[in-house]
């Protein structure tokens, strides 16, 4: 019975992994930015459906709040800060310093406006009720799976049916190709921000009225992201959702084994694990050295 | 004052053995790790606990920190040898958040969260180094010694082999340098001056928690690294010094409200962090743009 009520637990967490994880790796997969303040996004999202929220607006303002703040939060990192470390060529490791450093300053200026504490957005839809004998389900938990299955379904449409997915797929494929083509990089690049910092809205807003916030959840979310991204396969859509989904499974089942506080630990063991005997992740094309 | 002048220097010092050896294996050989922390830990827990239940003399704690701290390494090595790039990143904070837990859940040899407490001062032949000036003298020493072997070591042999890794990995392994060996004991020469760090820090302030040992702290040393210089003899300790004299400096404007002048620090750490990325990749001490 426990492991059935686990297994639900973590496939709610799992479901909103999935969509975390995914605006990362589109960006990730199709830039090559190593967007370590997409947790500050999910951060700026959550924060402002609940101060929306608060304020007795309703939801649906909530909603809009947190998806335009998103959206224009990560047009304007890139724009700000990404556009401009490229043009001298930073590496890698320039972007995730100075990507690491916004998340660091949004955090706390969070945390100066609304306090360090745990916030809550109160619903009743958070109020878990019997399924059947001793599993409890809250009403949340089904509506992470369907955002999830919503979301994704339609990011995979979009990749695979639209002029917008094509172009970004040929960006991952050879950003040079896409300047011949009269195709310019700046817009694609502006396009994976909007819709990968979209994305995270969904997974802001119910973990907002589940687990909760507090101005450092972002951090929690990048990691999540990166593992997930990486234990999937860099540049594989679907092998980031199963690894988003695999871990929060993991992290939920552990339960059974070990004590909550070893629950972060095993998914960074599963990471560390694959980097070592398969860094190619669960469905990525082999790695180039 | 004075106390908290030497006090600064210490930390400075301390914190400069740090980046410089981590910039040893990010400047020279590739390896950006964000798991250093975890080594400053582990000299830091187990020069305490030689301290506590053997003895607190600096020539038994020392090289048992260094000791331990370089067969953990290993582990480091280990994904070091196979991918590069954001993969070995991610790898290393994977041992990083793995490391944290473990410190705070092994409470017999960490305390776990409440901590270590009552480390005794560190002893030289009899003499206890507890005051922060004469403390100084030790800390600012050691960083000499740990500079002086990793100048030595990056102007040997072994430096240039480290240098034709990192620029090209094949190149050197096509040349007959055996590149997984000369990464491992880099690696491991890393983290165990790394320890020396932990010894200082907990046997001077008497008291250690987890929480310095985090990710946030070595993202810290990485970025003093990188804001200092990366690849430089100078950048690290440069880098060092500003990144632990800013929130000083930022306390002195009485204007901003007392309550949130953590955050206010810590707004400004991370902004100075992005716009020197944006403005001066290189770092204050280096000249070379971005790479």
């Amino acid at each position: 019975m426990l492991a059935i009520q686990l297994a639900i637990t973590g496939l709610q967490t799992g479901a909103l992994y999935a969509l975390t994880a995914v605006g990362f790796s589109l960006i990730f997969g199709s830039t090559r930015i190593f967007h370590f303040a997409h947790g500050a996004t999910f951060v700026v999202a959550a924060y402002l459906f609940y101060a929306v929220f608060n304020a007795g607006w309703g939801v649906a303002p909530g909603i809009l709040a947190a998806a335009i703040g998103a959206v224009v939060f990560g047009l304007a990192l890139d724009r700000l800060v990404y556009v401009p470390i490229q043009r001298h060529e930073g590496s890698f490791f320039t972007v995730f310093v100075a990507s690491f450093g916004v998340g660091i300053a949004v955090q706390n200026i969070i945390g100066m406006v609304f306090g360090r504490g745990f916030v809550t957005v109160n619903t009743s839809l958070s109020r878990s009720v019997e399924m059947f004998d001793n599993i409890y389900v809250s009403p949340l938990a089904w509506i992470a799976i369907l955002c999830a299955v919503v979301f994704l379904g339609g990011l995979q449409f979009v990749l695979l049916k639209t002029h917008v997915g094509m172009s970004l797929r040929a960006l991952s494929d050879n950003p040079e190709l896409v300047r011949t083509f009269g195709l310019d990089p700046r817009r694609i690049e502006a396009m994976a921000f909007a819709i990968g910092s979209l994305l995270v809205v969904p997974a802001a807003i119910i973990t907002s009225a589940t687990t909760g916030l507090n101005p450092s959840v972002g951090h929690h979310v990048m990691l999540i992201s990166l593992a997930a991204t990486i234990v999937g396969g860099i540049g594989s859509i679907p092998g980031t959702v199963l690894a988003g989904v695999l871990l929060g499974l993991a992290e939920s089942m552990a339960l059974l084994v070990v004590d909550s506080q070893w629950t972060e630990a095993v998914t960074f063991a599963i990471l560390f694990a694959f980097i070592i005997i398969r860094p190619s992740g669960l469905l990525g094309r082999t790695i180039a050295h | 004052m004075e106390a908290y002048i030497f006090n600064l220097v210490n930390l400075i010092a301390i914190y400069a053995i740090l980046a410089v050896t981590l910039n040893f294996i990010m400047g020279y050989a590739g390896i950006y790790s964000l798991a250093h922390a975890v080594f400053f830990g582990i000299g830091a827990y187990t020069g305490s606990w030689v301290a506590q239940n053997v003895s607190p003399s600096i020539f038994v704690t020392l090289p048992a920190a260094m000791a331990a701290s370089a067969v953990v390494s290993l582990l480091l090595a280990l994904p070091a040898l196979r991918v590069r790039g954001e993969y070995f990143v991610a790898a290393s904070l994977g041992l990083q958040v793995l490391a944290v837990t473990i410190f705070s859940e092994w409470k017999g040899f960490t305390g776990g969260i409440g901590g270590v407490l009552a480390i005794p001062a560190v002893r030289i032949m009899g003499v206890e180094v507890y005051q922060p000036s004469q403390f100084s003298i030790l800390s600012v020493a050691m960083l000499i010694l740990v500079l002086l072997a990793i100048n030595a070591l990056v102007h040997s042999s072994f430096g240039r082999n480290l240098r034709a890794i990192r620029d090209s990995e094949s190149a050197a392994a096509s040349f007959g340098k055996n590149v997984p060996m000369i990464k491992t004991i880099s690696v491991v020469i890393s983290a165990a001056l790394a320890a020396v760090a932990g010894v200082l820090y907990a046997s001077y302030l008497s008291f250690i928690n987890v929480e310095t040992f985090t990710l946030d702290n070595s993202v810290l040393i990485m970025a003093m690294v990188i804001i200092g210089g990366t690849g430089t003899i100078a950048g690290p300790v440069v880098g060092a010094a500003v990144l632990l004299l800013l929130p000083s400096l930022i306390s002195y404007f009485a204007f901003l409200p007392q309550t949130e002048i953590g955050a206010l620090q810590q707004i400004i750490y991370g902004l100075g962090m992005t716009l020197l990325m944006i403005f001066r990749p290189g770092g204050i001490v280096g000249r070379r743009a971005g790479k």
